[in-house]
């Protein structure tokens, strides 16, 4: 029995990859964990997105199904945090059983609960989108699956509403409300009363707290609020200004599982009104929402480049306003140009700030990146130069300044920017070898003297770009 | 039955290989506070290594083969490169494989940095898409660069020749060489000189594999194939979704199937760089094999391969694991054994968790019992060992498993595995020096891959090998 135990074992060991095992850990580790995490947090420390607790997998099955079925891309929000990456998809590699394996582990790991997900769920949901080429995008998948009424420990709320103008929260007790309202939904919310200036809101509940324990509370408001438990204040913002992350009060209270009464009171002066309440069991990452769950800023990384004090500084990549093969150089001085290996002349020129190098060396970089000022002159467009020119390059001097070049034919076209007098740049032209004059325009900008210029054999040129 | 387990559980302690063994993997210290997504690895003179990476920075690091690697130093070269992903030292240039452009970088005025970029060739297009990569080699036989361009967003062929393979004459001319190709990882030369490339799983991509770019062949992946008509090229016939390569292979010898498969899944998900080992005395007894780099599950296979009816194909086994990072280049100083890689998990996640990485591999001079080689025959294959086997073990046929299945062919997005067989190991004969074992199968079957599996194998010296398993992409079967 033991020896036929082990037998058994080992083949089916040595064999995982090959048999049809429905084990649909096994699977989810091969085929999934790279980027969602062998714990479902999401590879790399939370870079890819979660599926321990994501509202993605809730409601319908099929929403999740589809998403292994064609893939997703570009900006989702999962549990609050903005992604914008790409899955494969998986429809052509993975039969029925196998992908129902995977989305039920995945429904019942990690603290996830979701039913079971039969093997026609996929063959079903493989059948209503057979004609769907591309993957999903978010805003394409919540159209058919929307994610999801947000959930709430709230219990019996009930919100009372007081008129009256205050730069501090009032004593409530001592005020008579306009009226009472229950509210079924269980989300603290402003909207559903209606009022836009000199206010307060009262609302009270049962927090159903999930168990014993220590619980923390995030609260930020416009103007002043306070979050009560157990007749305990939890959190306070008081006087007036915005709902900011600087004017936001956090605090901690036990709660024992089940019902402990909850008591928010808010009052607005004039203008902006909000409210934000946020809570988590202590030690954990994960926050939920008294009030509407708000979206995530999809917040750029920035990383802007700079000049040194006396050296450029280089940028070659997808710059807005120019063409794919852009070289963008940072001038000290604050100068800056976009040069075309395309087009074989410089096409943009701008004052100030370079530019911002988050967009291409976060995620996988896609789209074109604007240079980081909105004072931008276009010198060109498109390519004026013969169809026998071709680019040879760049040489750099000391202080990082370009010359880029131009073989045309049997000439070559130098094409040198540094730095001049405060607010402007020297180009210097030069064409040498053959006999040919070339004409080069300069744009018609009014940031030169003329809007063109006409190279003379071995002579160089030189021209002022003044930027205000 | 607690006894058993127990004793079992020494014995495996006792006969176990582990990698630490056999090869040192340690981490090379980077210039402290850069971001180093390394793409590209150059060795230099002077045991100096050229970094570059994708944010275009371009790094000099000196005593990355010391002893003491607190004592690594850095020297930036160059900044504002555009995603280099190939790179090479020749004759006091560096010489780069970027997005838009292969070029050429020198310090003239010899202050430490690069004052000449030049282009060499900047003939292939671009549109802006995140995903039109430029894998470049080092020079091959006639001294030629080639260049890998992958598919606009690795689905469509938006610019020009995206899906091919160029290369770039001494004197900058690009020829358009292999049309085909999805999305490259890395581009490298087997002893022979010849180019390989490693391609990922996708469209018209069942799994992922290391393909030979035999000059005028298709790769399989009909997008790109409309520029053939740009070069006055023949264009290959319609390829049906649904088929299987040796299908279109047999209908169109010019469509050269993949030499070695890299079962998506059991081997890897991303396969990138290729280095090559020329002497089998530096790095362990892997004469003429090939490494491979896997970005996302962070580890280097190692392939063999051979030539049979004029197509390549071979085996790939699993070798190195464990690495920071996903793995993008790879190279292997083959006087001094050393492989150097590096890599990032921006964008496309990992096993490692760092999210960029630089580390050198050297082999501490022990070799691990494995299989070196499995050479095909005509009913069933060879296996080389790298110590004499245990004759019991290794003659007995109920030891080897073998399972063997192929991919569709498609324009959808990878393949289940179908065709699925089971062919038998019906004898297994042991060399009389112990070295080599004669295995003849009963079902081979041409085109599919043959997963050999042998855990219960020992040496005479009663270990087991450190890694049981190969895969064999059988293209040819030999007469």
């Amino acid at each position: 029995m033991i020896r036929y135990y082990f037998a058994s074992t080992l083949i089916s060991l040595s064999f995982v990859g090959v048999l049809h095992a429905q084990d649909g850990e096994q699977l989810y580790t091969l085929n999934c964990s790279a980027c969602h995490g062998v714990d479902g947090k999401g590879a790399n420390n939370g870079v890819f997105p979660p599926l321990a607790g994501s509202e993605w997998l809730e409601g319908n099955p099929k929403r999740a199904v589809s998403i292994v079925l064609k893939g997703l891309e570009g900006p989702i929000e999962v549990s609050g945090k903005p992604y914008n990456l790409a899955m494969p998809p998986h429809e052509a590699a993975m039969d029925d059983g196998t992908i129902a394996a995977i989305i039920n582990y995945v429904f019942n790991a990690w603290g996830n609960s979701s039913p079971k997900v039969a093997k026609d769920v996929i063959s079903v949901t493989r059948a209503e989108h057979e004609d769907r080429e591309s993957p999903w995008t978010a805003a394409d998948l919540l159209k058919i699956y929307p994610l999801p009424k947000q959930k709430t420990v709230l219990k019996d709320l009930t919100s009372r509403v007081y008129k009256g103008q205050w730069e501090k929260i009032p004593d409530f007790d001592k005020i008579q409300s306009e009226n009472v309202e229950e509210e079924q939904n269980g989300i603290v919310s402003l909207s559903l009363t209606g009022m836009k200036d000199n206010f307060g809101v009262v609302w009270e509940a049962s927090f159903v707290a999930p168990e014993d324990g220590s619980y923390e509370f995030y609260l930020q408001a416009d103007d002043g609020a306070r979050v009560i438990l157990n007749s305990k204040m939890v959190c306070e913002v008081d006087g007036l200004g915005p709902a900011t992350p600087d004017r936001s009060s956090t605090g901690k209270t036990d709660l024992t599982k089940g019902y402990n009464p909850i008591r928010i009171e808010y009052f607005e002066n004039n203008r902006n009104q909000d409210i934000e309440i946020r809570w988590k069991k202590a030690g954990t990452k994960q926050w939920d929402w008294l009030t509407k769950k708000k979206k995530a800023q999809n917040k750029a990384t920035n990383i802007p480049l700079t000049p040194s004090k006396d050296k450029t500084v280089i940028y070659r990549n997808f710059i807005e306003g120019t063409s794919p093969r852009a070289i963008g150089f940072g001038f000290p001085g604050g100068l800056n140009i976009a040069y075309s290996a395309d087009h074989l002349t410089p096409e943009l020129i701008w004052s100030g700030d370079f530019i911002d190098a988050g967009r291409h060396w976060t995620n996988r970089g896609q789209g074109n990146q604007p240079p980081s000022s909105k004072k931008v002159v276009t010198l060109a467009n498109s390519r004026y130069l013969p169809k026998e020119a071709r680019f040879k390059g760049y040489s750099l001097d000391p202080n990082g300044n370009p010359t880029f070049i131009v073989a045309i034919g049997n000439q070559t076209l130098r094409d040198s920017w540094k730095p001049g007098e405060t607010g402007t740049l020297i180009r210097t032209l030069t064409v040498s070898g053959g006999e040919s004059t070339l004409e080069i325009p300069l744009g018609e900008t009014g940031l030169t003297e003329s809007s063109s210029v006409t190279l003379l054999p071995d002579k160089s040129t030189d021209i002022t770009y003044t930027l205000k | 039955m607690r006894i058993l387990l127990t004793s079992l559980l020494l014995t495996s302690s006792l006969f176990s290989q582990t990698q630490s063994d056999f090869y040192t993997r340690e981490e090379i210290p980077l210039p402290e506070g850069e971001i180093m997504e390394i793409s590209s690895l150059a060795l230099m003179p002077g045991e100096k290594v050229a970094v570059a990476t994708r944010r275009g920075d371009l790094w000099i690091c000196s005593g990355a083969y010391g002893d003491d690697l607190s004592k690594v130093t850095w020297e930036k070269f160059a900044h504002g490169l555009h995603e280099p992903l190939g790179m090479f030292y020749k004759d006091g240039s560096l010489y780069l494989s970027q997005r838009p452009e292969f070029s050429r970088l020198e310090d003239t005025d010899g202050d430490g940095s690069a004052d000449v970029f030049e282009t060499i060739n900047s003939d292939w297009g671009i549109n802006g898409d995140y995903h039109e990569f430029a894998f470049g080699s080092s020079l091959d036989k006639n001294g030629d660069v080639w260049i890998a361009l992958c598919l606009t967003g690795s689905a469509k062929a938006d610019s020009d020749w995206r899906g091919w393979a160029v290369r770039i004459t001494p004197d900058g001319k690009m020829i358009p060489t292999c049309s085909g190709l999805r999305s490259p990882g890395g581009i490298g030369m087997n002893a022979e000189g010849d180019m390989f490339y490693t391609d990922n799983q996708g469209l018209w991509n069942g799994s992922s594999s290391l393909k030979w770019l035999k000059p005028g062949s298709f790769q399989g992946n009909p997008t790109g194939n409309k520029y053939h008509k740009l070069a006055n090229l023949p264009v290959p016939p319609e390829v049906k979704s649904g088929s299987r390569v040796l299908t279109e292979h047999l209908k169109y010898p010019e469509y050269i199937p993949p030499a070695v498969v890299l079962p998506h899944g059991d081997v890897g998900q991303s396969p990138t760089g290729i280095t090559l080992d020329k002497t089998g005395e530096t790095f362990g007894p892997w004469k003429n094999q090939l490494y491979i780099g896997e970005q996302t599950h962070s580890q280097i296979q190692r392939v063999c391969l051979e030539k049979v009816n004029g197509i390549y194909q071979g085996a790939v086994f699993h070798f190195l694991e464990g690495f920071e990072a996903g793995l993008i280049p790879l190279s292997l100083d083959n006087e001094k054994g050393i492989i150097f890689t590096g890599g990032s998990n921006r964008g496309w996640a990992s096993r490692g968790k760092k999210p960029f990485t630089f580390e050198r591999v050297k082999w501490t001079g022990k070799t691990p019992f494995e299989i070196q080689t499995m050479h095909v025959e005509k009913d069933g294959f060879t296996l080389n060992f790298t110590e004499p086997v245990d004759p019991a073990t290794a003659a007995d046929p109920a030891n080897y498993a073998m399972k063997s299945w192929t991919y569709i062919l498609q324009k959808s997005y990878g393949s289940p595995k179908v065709d699925e067989s089971t062919p038998t190991v019906t004898a297994a004969q042991v060399s009389p020096d112990g070295l080599s074992v004669r295995i003849k199968v009963d079902g081979l079957v041409r085109g599919n891959v043959h997963y050999l599996s042998v855990p219960g194998l020992k040496a005479a010296s009663g270990i087991k090998l450190w890694h049981p398993d190969a895969y064999y992409t059988l293209n040819e079967i030999p007469e």
